[in-house]
């Protein structure tokens, strides 16, 4: 068997758009996931009655290679529409790539479909994916027979999962009784039922609450120590800091880095990282700040809550560029209220490769 | 990096692991449908409301001693104009039924988010369509048997054939009514909206089928388009069989283009899901609500 659990080479994915948009963040009924897609003209051409009209094209994911080894977490970070839950669609089988193959626990995803589902245990659309008018024993019974669980096994399975999950007291209530955290819980044992060696979790702790997300966290750790091997999709970076072995950074559908989290880091360790917190930020101050010859890359993020701006610079000097911070900002009602130079995070790496922010 | 021994899969594939995947479906469906208590209403009442606007309507046509039936039985041959009527509504409420609940099955689970994670299985797709039909079968028997009990208890409609022959003829159409919501289950996913594919293949089967009237008195055109739709034969069959006891030999005449028509449409209806699953593969189209 393989040493990798997942392999993908230059893996791509178009998709036609719609007629009439041509934006980056098409809506629900988008084939792509929210935000996904660079516009991509002219590639196909389509018939419309008697002439022929270009058919527009975005590329969700463009020439993705990943080699997941056993054992491992692997986090793909990227901001949203980045083509994290395309890549992840096509390994599961449930979008084709346009190009490039890929193989999961040793399967062809194309020419061996079914054994590669029988190997995965995805996490997509977490509390949407089961069903809310059954219990959450009712779900796991159900789900254990899609995946093929003899049922004295099943039996003893969803109870093993019900009483790790922390269902037990609720196991025979109505999901749609159930808050967010369980409702993810419930997602997350269905996935684990049949248990597969390689677990794809796709923004999992997305909008649940920070104690649900800390529980998630754990569950994950706990996951790779049994055995799985884990890809996990996430645009906090705290998460994947926190949780991968390696992490991948893809952006526009690229990877365009791939590391240990240190790894990444340690590719900015030569750049300070100043931070700052202003009150009234005005935008001319940030395109003063940005020509000067010591910062690299600024970006700025509003704290709506605090009615604050936080300022995050890359800097070559921060010596030489701190008096000159202070003599931008405090002008015209601008207050600098702190200041910090701080350890590069994944963010920092990522603003370094992009120039942009994971959140925006 | 440290590794240890990865889990073994718990799944067993085999065809008994594909049967009971199939009646996990089946109990799913099931157990939806009977938490959503409003069934039970619409159980008692659809029977009898839609027919009732073509019994009144005839019965204002017939005049005020009622003599105008009388060339309604010339004209049909049947005696009872109740059971007559009954017979081609329940017809055309089936074909209506399924077209919406089998349907729309695959798009509600599409807009509810389950399609997805059903699809991530190892379970043979078609599956979850086949399912879906078991309980909406059941639902539907109990529907004719509710419009049976209503009828005979309120109107007095009393069976004059063999209840068995009756039951044939509709087991012979389940394949061409079934068969036509697979391939409406297929397309309603690719094109999110069918509404008005629904209102048309009802329409037709109201005007050419003849749900209310003969066949024969259609336009000879009309008659030759009727021929092409399995619910004229269903509709037949199914008067011969109730109201004027006929047996296998004179039902034969309905039942194997019934049985063809079925051929065809469960083709029809099984490789517009292929090409639906395949296409959706390649659009993303199962996870667009």
């Amino acid at each position: 068997m393989s040493d990798l659990a997942v392999e993908a080479r230059q893996l791509v994915k178009k998709f036609p758009a719609r007629p009439g948009t041509g934006d980056k963040n098409p809506t629900s009924s988008s084939p792509l996931p929210a935000g996904e897609g660079r516009r991509d003209e002219g590639k196909k051409k389509r018939w419309q009655f008697w002439k022929k009209e270009p058919k527009v094209m975005f590329t969700a994911v463009d020439g993705v290679d990943l080699q997941i080894q056993r054992g491992e977490i692997f986090g793909l970070l990227g901001p949203n529409g980045a083509g994290k839950s395309t890549t992840i669609r096509m390994l599961c089988t449930l979008l084709e790539p346009t190009s490039g193959t890929a193989r999961v626990n040793g399967y062809d995803i194309m020419k061996q479909a079914n054994e590669v589902r029988r190997s995965l245990g995805t996490v997509l659309a977490g509390e949407r994916s089961i069903y809310w008018k059954l219990t959450g024993r009712e779900n796991l019974e159900y789900f254990a027979a899609l995946y093929h669980i003899p049922p004295a096994v099943a039996k003893k399975r969803v109870d093993e999962l019900i009483e790790r999950m922390a269902l037990k007291d609720r196991a025979n209530e109505l999901v749609e009784k159930y808050s967010t955290g369980m409702r993810q819980r419930v997602a997350i044992a269905k996935t684990l039922l049949a248990r597969p060696p390689i677990l794809l979790l796709d923004e999992p702790t997305l909008g649940l609450d920070p104690q649900a997300a800390r529980n998630l966290r754990e569950l994950i750790a706990q996951l790779k120590q049994e055995g799985h091997t884990i890809l996990l999709t996430t645009h906090y970076m705290e998460e994947a800091d926190q949780l991968s072995d390696r992490i991948g950074i893809i952006d526009a559908g690229k990877v365009i880095a791939l590391d240990t989290p240190e790894g990444l880091k340690r590719r900015i360790n030569q750049k300070e990282i100043v931070r700052l917190e202003v009150s009234g930020w005005q935008e001319h101050i940030g395109e003063k700040l940005r020509s000067l010859s010591e910062v690299e890359n600024l970006v700025v993020r509003r704290q709506a809550e605090a009615d604050l701006w936080e300022v995050n610079m890359q800097a070559t000097n921060s010596r030489t560029l701190l008096p000159k911070i202070v003599e931008n900002i405090g002008q015209n009602g601008t207050r600098l209220v702190n200041m910090n130079i701080v350890k590069p995070s994944l963010e920092d790496v990522f603003i370094h490769l992009t120039g942009k922010a994971l959140r925006d | 990096m440290e590794t240890s021994l990865a889990p073994r899969s718990l799944g067993r594939p085999g065809f008994l692991s594909d049967a009971r995947a199939f009646f996990a479906v089946v109990r799913r469906e099931w157990t939806i449908f009977t938490r959503y208590p409003s069934w039970i209403i619409a159980l008692f009442i659809w029977p009898l409301i839609f027919p009732m606007m073509y019994i009144l309507t005839a019965r204002a046509l017939s005049g005020p001693d009622g003599s105008g039936l009388n060339i309604f039985i010339q004209t049909t041959g049947a005696t009872d104009y109740i059971g007559y009527i009954i017979v081609g509504t329940t017809v055309w409420m089936w074909q209506n039924i399924v077209l919406w609940d089998v349907g729309f099955s695959l798009r509600d689970e599409q807009m509810r988010g389950t399609l997805e994670s059903n699809w991530l299985s190892p379970t043979w797709r078609f599956s979850y369509l086949l399912g879906h039909t078991g309980p909406q079968i059941v639902s539907m028997a109990m529907f004719i048997g509710v419009t049976a009990l209503e009828f005979g208890l309120l109107f007095g409609v009393r069976l004059n054939g063999s209840v068995w022959m009756l039951a044939l003829m509709m087991l012979a159409a389940i394949p061409a009514v079934y068969g036509l919501g697979f391939a409406f289950a297929s397309l309603v996913i690719t094109v999110k909206e069918a509404n008005a594919f629904v209102f048309l293949v009802r329409g037709l089967v109201m005007i050419f089928c003849g749900i209310t009237f003969p066949v024969a008195i259609l336009p000879g055109w009309m008659q030759s388009f009727a021929k092409w739709l399995p619910q004229t034969y269903l509709i037949h069959g199914m008067r011969a069989a109730a109201f004027s006891n006929a047996g296998i030999t004179e039902l034969l005449p309905d039942l194997i283009p019934l049985l063809l028509f079925g051929v065809f449409w469960l083709f029809v209806g099984y490789f517009t899901f292929l090409w639906m699953e395949r296409r959706a593969r390649k659009t993303g189209a199962i996870g667009q609500y």
